[in-house]
């Protein structure tokens, strides 16, 4: 996998990631997204640990939609969120970039930290 | 030196990366703030700092113009020193130019700190970043090209919070 070749921020829109951040910054959204983690789940099922009217938990359903970070599909009267993973890839990778470039800049860092003590010597 | 902390790192956001060198740490606060020794180490290979600039004052400048093989992507990062406690701690960030004057695209605070183990040294490098991030980031893509990805991440993404 190479993260560089997914194009995230290609588009000279809105990028997807500001929105994804922002969801992500809810704990009962947070909630929702672990529990979609594990597998697919009716409104019912997504809503019943929270102690939260339905109407607002479906407001925070809708922003996590909104973002592309879930999908829904309608069977008959049942609704089933699924997580889509693409827009968790673009999370994780634009971190796992950040700690890529530190890790190599400290690498990069400590041995030439150690080339200049053996010139001292 | 030690207070109550400042900072709490979030891990949707932010990396600690904590290391230990066998080298005394006047020699690794040499390496963070001398240009001709910045430029040596600073940007992932193999790209490279054409040109380094360092004011090592609270407010001062550090800027690093970091450009791609060829030449012809250029990324000239403009930042300004917030704290510095010499042989202990560096503070900059893009958010602020130099003189404290905010700047338009602020993406990051770096934090380095130093502490001695007998003749050796241990260190944290600290990044804060802010969270709409994604354009700074899209600027560096470069660096990236080839590198693999870290796939645990999504773990820590999620359920680290």
């Amino acid at each position: 996998m190479t993260a560089a070749t997914i194009p995230q921020t290609a588009s000279p829109n809105i990028p997807p990631i500001d929105g994804i951040f922002r969801a992500l910054s809810d704990p009962t959204r947070r909630r929702v997204v672990e529990r979609l983690n594990r597998s697919p789940a009716s409104v019912g099922e997504l809503a019943h640990p929270f102690d939260m009217a339905l109407p607002s938990f479906i407001e925070h359903l809708k922003v996590l939609e909104g973002c592309g970070l879930v999908r829904s599909e309608k069977a008959g009267r049942v609704r089933t969120y699924r997580l889509a993973p693409e827009p968790l890839m673009l999370a994780e990778n634009w971190l796992a970039e950040q700690r890529a470039l530190w890790e190599r800049r400290l690498d990069q860092f400590d041995e030439y930290v150690l080339k200049l003590k053996e010139k001292g010597k | 030196m030690s207070s109550t902390p400042l900072f709490k790192p979030d891990p949707r956001l932010d990396l600690v990366l904590e290391r230990f060198i066998d080298a005394p740490r006047e020699l690794l606060w040499t390496a963070l703030t001398t240009p001709e020794h910045v430029r040596q180490w600073f940007t992932p290979k193999p790209w490279t700092v054409s040109d380094c600039e360092i004011d090592l004052r609270p407010g001062g400048l550090f800027r690093t113009r970091m450009q791609s093989p060829d030449g012809k992507e250029v990324n000239d990062r403009h930042c300004c020193y917030l704290d510095i406690v010499p042989n202990e701690r560096l503070v900059w960030t893009d958010a602020l130019l130099p003189g404290y004057r905010p700047s338009g695209d602020p993406f990051i605070t770096a934090v380095i700190s130093l502490q001695p183990e007998g003749k050796a040294t241990r260190y944290t490098a600290t990044a804060i970043h802010r969270d709409e991030a994604t354009r700074k980031n899209h600027e560096e893509m470069g660096f990236f090209d080839g590198w693999g990805t870290v796939a645990d991440q999504l773990a820590a993404y999620v359920k680290g919070i």
